[in-house]
């Protein structure tokens, strides 16, 4: 149905050369390897009223089949991005391409509801008067009826919500909600499925739980997914790639392994892993901390100078502590033993007041309060970057 | 279990606190006194006889219930139309002045019914002014303003407010992503509005509805000043012309009834789905709809209702004030009558409020089936028009309260059981907002219950008792059946000498007097509005509310 405030953006003149440009871009294409299920390049998107945009520059391309999550600290603007996807916010400069096609530019907004897209909400936003079947029969209102009915018991089924049919919203768990928000965003067959921190308003055990059985609902549907968080874990244990926000924009993409063991910046290992940075000067494929000296790996081409000061990753499974010798130049102090099991984690506090973690064998443990001084493990080098 | 132990389980609350006596003695008290008018009505009526059935024939009750329930339909009807696309337009649009255009669209709800009906007559009627106008363009004849068209008309203008207050709240708490999830699942604005919009407004319409319903059965000034003959003013027509008021009584009773069908049908409409926000979470307002270039437009719709009543009712008054002023014309004395109004306003306003305290105390933070029971009794005015409060304490206060009959107590007494539920429901929104573990840290802290009720709850629910207080003053300020029944000979309000006055068509002395009234009555309808808290009003949309804040 026509709108007349759905305006603009149809209405600007364009001239013949680019609209000929225009109509080869907005061409369909079959989503391919290339041209992937979401593409967006160089999209920048500001909301009324403030000057800075949300997101600037900002490109991603998730390939057929892919699971992909957008991993950033609130206000990175990595919500915007998902809400670029389906269609709520337009782009100022860019172009979004959601199964091939141009949905979005500074001269297309395709709206909405035209995009065929799965989206599942933070808070659900499951309809608190339609029945769990009627919710999800909400989005097929294109099919056949009869066909209508025989995909609402299927996709109910594959969620585990078998049975829940006639109950009300207000009669299931937070869980069931979930579960019932994503058989909704999946039974039209979308182009893609985008989930919104999906996991944020439930308790740690059942985030666990449920965030298996989506990957394993999703997997099944073979359903192209962008799934956007804050929490590393989720990001690590469900994604084919991780992409990790910069500053509205994504600073890199890559494998959750790939990411993890070679994070290109300071600020994508914070986000990434429990990690300490601590300063220190770069001397010739060593770097020179007040935990001690290490040998140094890099993970961009960027080539360090002799004597510049770089910041040093400190991660809790690549260090090994031993008690102190006497005249040890470099030690530090255990604060806190944290026993684990067959491992323990020790805080360690440097003589400036830092806290650095490590992770060691439960056996031959070394007392709260020794001195000790901070190795590499085995033979793991520390990862430098130019601060 | 023992009978000691029956007896304390009854007085014990759902969580095992035990309420405070002073607590349960006071809202006892003022539960039996809310009881008191429709209790005394059944004896009363009961005393009549069998011959009370055909009482209620004689008088032609079948065609006064038509013509009723045909305004109610009308003006029910109507006043939905009017508010919902003025509430959308205001919450959901970006149509410009949209703040100001927010608090207008409410401000008809300070006309009072017959003072609405006098300028409406001026202005539409066969002599009045716009058919001035409209002859010059050849229209000779307007449709007659007297009767059904016309009383629809003044009442839709002065309780589509109702249904705007309730239908906003529920927009602005609405939930963005409810619709955002609709139009990914492929439905365009229209049809999202239509599927997910209108059905989660269902509950705040049919709560607003309800109010505008109960108020249009209780109207007596508009309707008679119109001509149009419903229960209300047959019962005012029965009590003044009669020696015997069995009759009045008995169709007070008949009236009692329709109130009660209609509370009745507003919770059957109500389906078995929730509507409150499905989860906790932040409130996110959507983005406003870009209405482009039809924005104009829609700042003209909503202007229309705050044109027609509003600005011209207060016009109208104005240009009689000044040509009375100019041609040294009598006006009604102004200042003893508004003296008493204000006077009984504020006094009523008092009185309510600390009526209803221990009832929403005892209700919200004492939960059982006895405290259940006091607040359900004390919302019986909700339903109960003020003709048939007013009658009944009038038979009550000639057989039985000889000393408060003619008193202005009486007349308060009316007014604090037809306003107490306005005033319960303000108290009761505001203290579900005070966390109870605040109590219970004063109590920690070595206060007694009484002690923390004074140190921490009243104190906490004060801006709830100023809003219930301003509600009571604005419709006690208004009242007009109550206030002529009940008011000491001689005793003259604003409300009760403008109807004298208007009642004998001397429309023009009443110019000064309205003003005053519509003034005075503003002032705590714009405080409400601009706190927000004008949405209080709705019964359903207050439920809403604590279903919201009780998760």
């Amino acid at each position: 149905m026509r709108m007349p405030w759905r305006r603009k953006q149809k209405e600007v003149v364009i001239p013949s050369a680019a609209a000929a440009a225009m109509s080869v871009l907005a061409m369909p294409l079959p989503a391919s390897e290339e041209t992937g299920v979401i593409h967006l390049q160089g999209v920048e998107c500001s909301y009324p009223g403030s000057d800075e945009p949300a997101i600037s520059n900002f490109n991603l391309l998730v390939r057929p089949g892919e699971f992909v999550s957008i991993l950033g600290r609130s206000g990175a603007g990595k919500t915007t991005a998902l809400r670029v996807v389906a269609g709520f916010e337009q782009v100022s400069s860019g172009y979004v391409r959601v199964g091939g096609q141009l949905v979005g530019s500074s001269f297309v907004h395709i709206p909405p509801d035209e995009r065929r897209i799965g989206l599942v909400f933070q808070d659900y936003a499951l309809f608190p008067h339609l029945s769990v079947a009627k919710n999800v029969e909400f989005g097929l209102k294109d099919f056949p009826a009869d066909e209508r009915r025989s995909r609402i018991a299927p996709v109910l089924k594959m969620v585990g919500m078998s049975g829940y049919e006639s109950r009300y919203v207000h009669e299931l768990s937070g869980g069931q909600q979930q579960r019932v928000a994503i058989a909704r965003a999946l039974a039209p067959d979308p182009v893609a499925l985008l989930l919104d921190e999906p996991f944020s308003n439930l308790d740690r055990q059942l985030r666990a739980a449920l965030r298996r059985d989506i990957k394993k609902i999703v997997a099944e549907t073979g359903a192209t997914t962008l799934l956007v968080t804050h929490d590393r874990e989720e990001a690590l244990a469900t994604s084919d790639r991780i992409a990790v926000m910069g500053d509205r924009n994504i600073e890199q993409i890559g494998t959750p392994e790939e990411v993890y063991q070679n994070p290109i910046s300071a600020s994508v290992a914070r986000l990434i892993g429990p990690c300490e940075l601590i300063p220190g000067v770069y001397r010739g494929g060593v770097v020179v901390t007040e935990a001690g000296v290490f040998a140094t790996r890099t993970t961009t081409d960027e080539s360090i100078s002799d004597g510049r000061q770089v910041l040093a990753l400190m991660r809790a499974s690549e260090l090994e502590i031993e008690p102190a010798g006497e005249d040890e130049q470099w030690s530090a102090t255990v604060e806190l033993r944290e026993f684990e099991g067959e491992f323990s984690e020790y805080s360690v506090q440097l003589d400036s007041g830092t806290l650095i973690r490590v992770r060691k064998r439960t056996t031959g443990g070394i007392e709260v309060g020794s001195r000790i001084s901070v190795r590499a493990r085995g033979e793991s080098k520390v990862i430098v970057f130019v601060a | 279990m023992t009978f000691s132990g029956v007896i304390s389980t009854g007085w014990r609350s759902t969580d095992g606190k035990r309420p405070p006596t002073f607590l349960v003695a006071s809202s006892a008290i003022v539960a039996l006194a809310a009881l008191i008018p429709v209790g005394y009505l059944l004896i009363r009526s009961i005393g009549a006889g069998s011959d009370w059935f055909d009482i209620v024939f004689r008088a032609n009750t079948a065609a006064v219930f038509g013509r009723t329930f045909m305004l109610i339909l009308l003006v029910t009807i109507i006043s939905i139309m009017v508010a919902v696309p003025v509430a959308w337009l205001t919450v959901k649009s970006n149509i410009p002045l949209r703040r100001v255009l927010s608090v207008a669209s409410v401000l008809p709800l300070v006309m009072p019914s017959f003072v609405m009906a006098t300028t409406v007559i001026e202005m539409y009627s066969p002599k009045g002014v716009l058919q001035g106008w409209l002859s010059g363009l050849g229209v000779n004849r307007l449709p007659d303003i007297y009767g059904l068209g016309g009383a629809t008309f003044v009442l839709v203008l002065m309780t589509y407010p109702y249904v705007l207050l309730t239908v906003r709240g529920a927009l602005r708490r609405m939930d963005p992503a409810l619709e955002e999830a609709a139009r990914a699942m492929g439905y365009g604005p229209m049809h999202t509005f239509r599927a997910v919009t209108l059905p989660m407004l269902r509950p705040a319409i049919t709560g607003g509805s309800l109010l505008v319903a109960l108020y249009t059965l209780s109207d007596f000034g508009g309707v008679t000043l119109l001509r149009y003959q419903t229960f209300t003013s047959t019962i005012m027509i029965q009590y003044q012309s009669s020696i015997d008021r069995t009759l009045a009584a008995v169709l007070s009773l008949v009236l009692v009834v329709i109130a009660v069908l209609l509370l009745l049908g507003e919770g059957f409409t109500r389906g078995s789905g929730a509507y409150h926000r499905s989860t906790v979470g932040a409130v996110r307002t959507g983005r406003r709809f870009d209405l482009g270039n039809w924005r104009w437009a829609g700042a003209a719709a909503v202007s229309v209702p705050v044109l027609i009543g509003l600005i011209i009712p207060v016009g109208v008054l104005v240009h009689w004030l000044v040509r009375g002023l100019l041609n040294d014309q009598q006006l009604l004395p102004l200042l003893i009558p508004a003296r008493n109004s204000l006077y009984v306003s504020l006094l009523a306003a008092f009185v309510t409020v600390m009526a209803a305290l221990p009832v929403a105390i005892l209700a919200v933070r004492f939960r059982s089936r006895m405290s259940r029971f006091f607040e359900r009794s004390v919302y019986i005015g909700f339903g109960l028009p003020g003709v048939v409060v007013a009658l009944s304490l009038v038979f009550f206060g000639i057989n039985v309260a000889r000393p408060l009959y003619q008193s202005i107590w009486l007349l308060l007494f009316a007014y604090a059981v037809l306003f107490l539920p306005a005033s319960v429901g303000a108290l009761r929104s505001s203290l579900l907002q005070v966390n109870p573990r605040v109590e219970e840290a004063a109590q920690g802290l070595g206060r007694s219950q009484w002690g923390v009720i004074f140190s921490v709850t009243v104190p906490l629910v004060m801006p709830g008792a100023l809003a219930g207080g301003a509600m009571v003053f604005l419709l006690t300020m208004k009242e007009l059946p109550a206030t002529l029944i009940l008011s000491p000979i001689g005793y003259r309000t604003l409300s009760s000498s403008i109807w004298s006055a208007a009642s004998e068509a001397f429309f023009a002395k009443t110019a000064g007097a309205a003003l005053l009234l519509v003034l005075v009555a503003g002032v705590p309808t714009a405080y409400l509005t601009l706190r927000g808290h004008g949405d209080k009003v709705g019964d359903s949309d207050r439920l809403m509310k604590i279903d919201e804040v009780a998760r």
